[in-house]
């Protein structure tokens, strides 16, 4: 076997890396505006799905500027026509799921008492279980349910299992998914979270 | 050629020599992303092995796994950012196994086995044959984790809605991982059965 001195090994390796390094950093910077446009197409699409639109993402990007317009500068907030011709309120959602982060937006009528539609997304959670909070029947639960409860209380909206949301009447809870409890858990303690009094309504 | 074609049956990576079996029960619930991580793989497998015997003559023995890995790497990372370029939402339902590709043991076993000892050409085949294999056997099982889990092939609803109609269930024991190792588990089986005469 041929035999190669410390030096070689070490500058061998070196320059490897930095070939590697080099290349990947072109790549990866040719990418950048399809992936970056990848990403914002689909966060249009998912405020766009909560406002009730049934759009692709391709069609999207195009559509998003018609039909909303940012609140705040982070890109939080933004002011949405829904698809049954009112106007509501799209709030960013951020959360924990089972195995990783879950996030989504939530669209509220504009005096804030009423949740017109949601949609989430996840990273990693369990296909068949966890993951079903992306799919459109479990997510048109939410439509219309009431953040206040009959006396006036602010309570959000639960994700709750049946019969565990004992004093939370029907109109202020969405039943969780049955095998995801602790998906289901996250997302609860996600909406509870962001979904406050104070931040739908300091722009009125 | 005939050289080539073992990967693809009596020497197949899953099924005789139980590689990559991991990847094959996580991205097998579906059609579509099982398709793509084949040939995500092939890919990865095909360049690196080439890559890496052009190399083979100036690789130091002490580092090889080192080069080997960061070769691997490489490809990985760039069949990930192609993917989330141009196949956004496979990317996304692929998640992390790309990047675990990195980790399958079909790859570095190749570079291992074949690339080290031989030309860039053969070296190339090997692992394209390997990839292939690893992928037809992918395809198998998500063909039918997602016809009878989902209901549907490549996304298509294929049970027609009477059945449903009729009381017929998706089982929703396919789309999980323990029914991807049961159904590799029964392809083994299977070709174990036939193979037996050798």
């Amino acid at each position: 076997m041929k035999k190669f001195s410390n030096t070689y090994i070490f500058l061998y390796i070196t320059a490897l890396v930095v070939v590697i390094a080099v290349t990947l950093t072109l790549v990866s910077t040719g990418l950048r505006p399809l992936r970056d446009r990848n990403r914002q197409a689909e966060k249009c699409q998912q405020i766009l799905r909560a406002a009730g639109h049934d759009i692709d993402r391709a069609k999207a990007l195009d559509a998003f500027p018609n039909l909303a317009e940012p609140m705040t500068d982070d890109g939080r907030q933004y002011r949405v026509s829904c698809a049954d011709g009112s106007i509501g309120i799209a709030l960013r959602l951020d959360g924990k799921g089972l195995w990783g982060p879950i996030w989504g937006y939530a669209v509220v009528s504009e005096d804030g008492q009423t949740l017109k539609g949601v949609s989430f997304d996840h990273k990693s959670e369990t296909p068949g279980l966890g993951a079903k909070i992306t799919e459109e029947a479990f997510l048109k639960a939410f439509k219309g349910k009431k953040l206040y409860d009959r006396n006036g209380n602010f309570v959000s909206v639960r994700v709750l299992k049946p019969g565990t949301a004992s004093g939370i009447a029907a109109e202020n809870r969405v039943d969780a998914i049955s095998g995801a409890t602790l998906t289901s858990k996250g997302l609860d303690e996600m909406i509870q979270s962001s979904l406050h009094p104070s931040q739908i309504t300091n722009h009125h | 050629m005939k050289n080539y074609l073992g990967p693809l049956g009596k020497d197949n990576p899953i099924l005789v020599q139980t590689l990559g079996v991991c990847s094959a029960l996580a991205v097998t619930a579906q059609l579509k992303p099982a398709v793509v991580m084949a040939l995500s793989v092939t890919l990865v497998c095909a360049f690196s092995n080439f890559i890496v015997s052009l190399m083979r003559n100036t690789i130091p023995p002490r580092i090889r796994i080192i080069v080997q890995l960061l070769v691997v790497s490489f490809f990985v990372i760039v069949v990930d950012l192609l993917l989330q370029a141009f196949l956004y939402d496979v990317s996304k339902m692929l998640s992390v196994f790309v990047g675990l590709i990195i980790t399958n043991c079909i790859i570095m076993g190749r570079l291992e086995a074949f690339a080290l000892s031989h030309k860039p050409f053969p070296s190339f085949m090997d692992g394209m044959m390997n990839g292939l294999g690893y992928g037809l056997v992918l395809v198998v099982v998500a063909f039918f984790r997602e016809l009878f889990g989902s209901g549907t092939l490549w996304n298509h609803q294929v049970i027609p809605d009477s059945w449903y109609a009729a009381g017929y269930l998706n089982n929703g024991l396919m789309i999980l991982p323990p029914m991807a190792l049961i159904l590799v588990g029964v392809i083994v089986w299977a070709k174990n059965g036939t193979a037996a005469k050798r």
